[in-house]
């Protein structure tokens, strides 16, 4: 751990009061190796956020749930439960785990079946963005421009605040991400109302396709390839506004 | 006011147990230790539902009550009784935690949160899984902003090592 690291880490966070962020910004724009150990400490972000998920993915809700105190004080056993065997009742919460066990069987495999492509990946992703996950960040233009800057290295491509600019939209940050070994860039906006909307640009050696759209869940999706680059418009807006933001985008970038 | 406390209490209790019990794991990295924890959590919200002010946040009063069980009941008992925390066995990423598709695995990051000191372990989820701002943090946590900024950049910085 640096010196620097709890700065750049709260800057990250966007925790930094304006004097010391504005002169972290002007060390970082002057100093290489700071701007390497912000990239490095910004990237560890995702997973983490990802990993604590994934925790709560965990948690054994059944058992959790059966612990929790009655509502009422407990009553007397009525004629009609005293006739049930306390057998009778193990079989039936064996039925009980039995079907949760299928139905979680039957939910991974689906699970996995479908994050073959880095678009449901994506989608699942996105599906947890909500109002408050952007639409509280305070967009730092230099910050964007470093983060863009730093996005579009990975990608091989030429980003820029212009070039990633869509009408109607506010664009608040750029991060890192990986799918399967291929460099997963997110620009991430929000709309007036606060609904975030994503591009993500993955560098995957696709071919060039022209943009295709669907709807998936309660999100719209527009994507394209171009420059071995795929594109992916995405959030919850109608399907032609996505493909509209598409269009422009294309002709941007 | 006593009857709308105890009503939002009961109703906070279900929505929060899976972060209740995250949380618990966090600070205990044993799943029996976060099993108890958070039952002992829920019977003792009940049992105070009268000092909670309706309107207020319900999760982060029952975060409070699982953070001052587990300091002064739970982790004292256990470290009387000779139970440790570090036992691989019960450690953050056992439970078969699902690789995702990232450049770290969620398994490689919990491992690394795992080997964290306590103090850093609790901050990180505080702020990047529960979303406390870094004054909420050090207010809960009674420690100054500054102690939060040098527990997150740790926790980071480890995480950085991460290949």
């Amino acid at each position: 751990m640096s010196d620097d690291d709890a700065e750049l880490v709260a800057l990250i966070d966007n925790e930094l009061d304006d004097s010391n962020r504005t002169a972290l910004l002007a060390r970082l724009a002057a100093d290489d190796g700071l701007r390497q150990r912000y990239e490095e400490l910004r990237r560890t972000g995702a997973p983490l956020v990802a990993s604590l998920d994934e925790l709560l993915m965990q948690a054994p809700l059944a058992r959790l749930r059966a612990a929790l105190p009655a509502e009422e004080p407990p009553r007397l056993p009525s004629r009609r439960f005293s006739g049930i065997t306390l057998r009778d009742l193990a079989a039936g919460m064996i039925g009980i785990l039995a079907a949760g066990a299928a139905a979680w069987v039957a939910l991974s495999l689906g699970l996995l079946r479908e994050r073959q492509d880095w678009r449901t990946a994506v989608t699942d992703y996105t599906n947890m963005y909500s109002n408050e996950t952007f639409s509280p960040l305070k967009p730092d233009a230099q910050l964007q421009a470093i983060e863009l800057s730093a996005l579009g290295a990975r990608l091989g491509a030429n980003l820029t605040p212009e070039n990633v600019a869509l009408p109607g939209l506010r664009f608040t940050m750029a991060f890192m991400l990986t799918y399967e070994g291929s460099p997963l860039g997110v620009i991430a906006y929000v709309d007036p109302s606060g609904a975030p909307v994503a591009l993500c640009i993955i560098a995957n050696d696709a071919p060039d396709a022209p943009i295709r759209s669907e709807r998936r869940h309660n999100l719209s999706l527009a994507w394209w390839s171009r420059g071995g680059r795929s594109h992916l418009v995405i959030g919850h807006i109608p399907k032609e506004r996505a493909v509209a933001l598409a269009q422009t985008l294309e002709k941007q970038i | 006011m006593t009857e709308a406390s105890r009503r939002e209490v009961r109703a906070g209790l279900e929505p929060s147990l899976a972060r209740l019990w995250r949380y618990a794991l966090v600070l205990s990295r044993a799943r029996d230790a976060a099993d108890d924890l958070v039952q002992a959590t829920c019977l003792r919200a009940i049992e105070r539902a009268d000092q909670f002010v309706p309107g207020t946040r319900v999760d982060r009063w029952l975060f409070a009550i699982l953070r001052s069980i587990w300091l002064n009941e739970i982790r004292s008992q256990r470290i009387r009784q000779g139970g440790g925390f570090v036992d691989a066995e019960d450690a953050l990423t056992t439970d078969g935690a699902r690789e995702i598709e990232m450049n770290i695995t969620a398994a490689a990051v919990l491992r690394a949160i795992d080997l964290l000191p306590e103090a850093q372990r609790e901050t990180v989820l505080l702020v990047y899984g529960e979303g406390y701002s870094y004054a909420e943090a050090a207010a809960t946590l009674g420690v100054p902003i500054g102690t939060i900024m040098s527990r997150l950049a740790a926790g980071r910085a480890a995480l950085a090592k991460l290949k």
